[in-house]
């Protein structure tokens, strides 16, 4: 054989090597764009920081810094809820500011219970630990059971409602 | 997608080309030591119209096809190769971004669903208790826990148990939110949201029962052993 033809044969044999790697690679990029549990998992665990967060958001409160922790109420919200929240702003501010509270809260676990990724909307579940400070009185640590309703805006996941889990009384 | 999926069928159909083609002709002009043999000494007598007016035109198209041939070769390998590459890096990065990998709570939807029934009736039972026949949830208890949770379970019912009897005491707990934390094959973490109404009837007592509902937030780590999930440890957030 002379050195051309080896020369060529070797560069069809190199050809046909990429392209089984490129093929392969081809799959596998393909594979992972369309695994739909993947996809899913992914989302799940969007909902859930988000949600997580939104809900710690909305139990965060400094009396000294009252318009930023309203606006992240404001970022983290979407719907009825931020409606509500918007529609109960005069007052809540008046209280803080009268009470000097400075409230703080920790996730202490959370779950997404429901994620429809068609209609993007989503249910978590967060247990919380919030913490309330005021001037003259030590500061009371209360844990709650919140049950949050998300939706997926142009902005990502948003709290739309939130609630305690019913309990009979309480 | 279809493009990509018609890339790559685009690109197997380019990269296949070289192979399937028909073999090149013998080059005659570089292999001296093999022509003799190969080539047939032709009578004067043929005439020359056979080979030989066909032949100028395809050593003009070797001349030119030679070093083309590899050139194609090596430019496939690299475009096919760097497609490769590509290819590769973003699967990676998408299987990456889907960050929690062995988690399959939610996306197996049998399994997660599986999970929290057996969670929530067994934590239903396992902290329901009735003065008149704890044997029922004794009973229970053995099929419904595992490991570190039987132990667990067994002193936090020691005081319940002690006064049940003195104290007609019935509770009664209802899971009312369940939420799957984690699944991983055999293993599930869940948040369990209860209420626990315990009712007593102290003897004698002139109003009668007294209930008394409490609300309760624990995360549950459950095991399947032999196609039933038990529970392994209950953590409270207390402290």
């Amino acid at each position: 054989m002379s050195v051309a033809a080896s020369v060529t044969m070797a560069a069809r044999g190199l050809a046909v090597l990429a392209a089984a790697a490129a093929a392969w690679g081809g799959w596998s990029w393909y594979a992972a764009a369309h695994d739909s549990s993947a996809a899913l998992a992914a989302g799940r665990d969007q909902v859930l920081a988000a949600g997580e967060q939104a809900v710690q958001n909305l139990n965060t409160l400094d009396w000294q810094h009252l318009s930023t922790g309203l606006s992240t109420w404001d970022q983290s919200t979407t719907g009825d809820l931020r409606t509500q929240l918007d529609q109960g702003q005069a007052d809540f501010t008046k209280q803080v500011e009268q009470a000097h509270t400075v409230t703080t809260a920790k996730v202490l676990a959370g779950a997404v219970t429901e994620l429809d990724e068609h209609t993007g909307s989503a249910s978590v579940m967060v247990a919380l630990q919030v913490t309330v400070s005021a001037p003259g009185s030590s500061p009371s640590v209360k844990q709650s059971r919140l049950l949050g309703q998300l939706t997926r805006t142009a902005q990502g996941w948003k709290l739309s409602d939130l609630a305690q889990a019913s309990t009979t009384d309480s | 997608m279809t493009t990509t999926r018609q890339t790559i069928n685009h690109q197997r159909r380019v990269a296949a080309r070289p192979t399937t083609a028909p073999p090149p002709p013998p080059v005659v002009g570089t292999e001296p030591a093999e022509r003799p043999p190969r080539r047939r000494p032709r009578p004067e007598a043929e005439p020359p119209t056979g080979p030989r007016p066909r032949s100028r035109p395809r050593a003009a198209l070797r001349g030119l096809a030679r070093p083309r041939k590899p050139l194609l070769a090596v430019l496939l390998t690299l475009l096919l190769g760097g497609f490769a590459g590509y290819a590769h890096a973003r699967a990676n990065s998408l299987e990456a971004g889907a960050a929690d990998h062995d988690n399959t709570a939610l996306t197996d939807a049998v399994r997660s669903s599986q999970v929290k029934g057996g969670v929530t009736q067994a934590v239903n039972t396992l902290f329901s208790y009735d003065y008149t026949d704890p044997a029922r949830t004794d009973d229970a208890a053995g099929g419904l826990l595992t490991g570190a949770a039987v132990q667990q379970y067994a002193s936090m019912l020691s005081a319940v148990r002690a006064d049940a009897s003195k104290l007609k005491l019935v509770l009664t707990t209802t899971v009312t939110d369940c939420g799957l934390e984690q699944l991983d094959g055999d293993r599930a973490q869940l948040l369990v949201f209860a209420d626990q109404r315990d009712t007593t009837a102290a003897a004698g007592a002139r109003a009668g029962t007294d209930s008394e509902d409490s609300p309760a937030m624990f995360t549950v780590s459950a095991l399947l052993v032999k196609g039933t999930w038990r529970i392994s440890a209950i953590t409270t957030f207390s402290g």
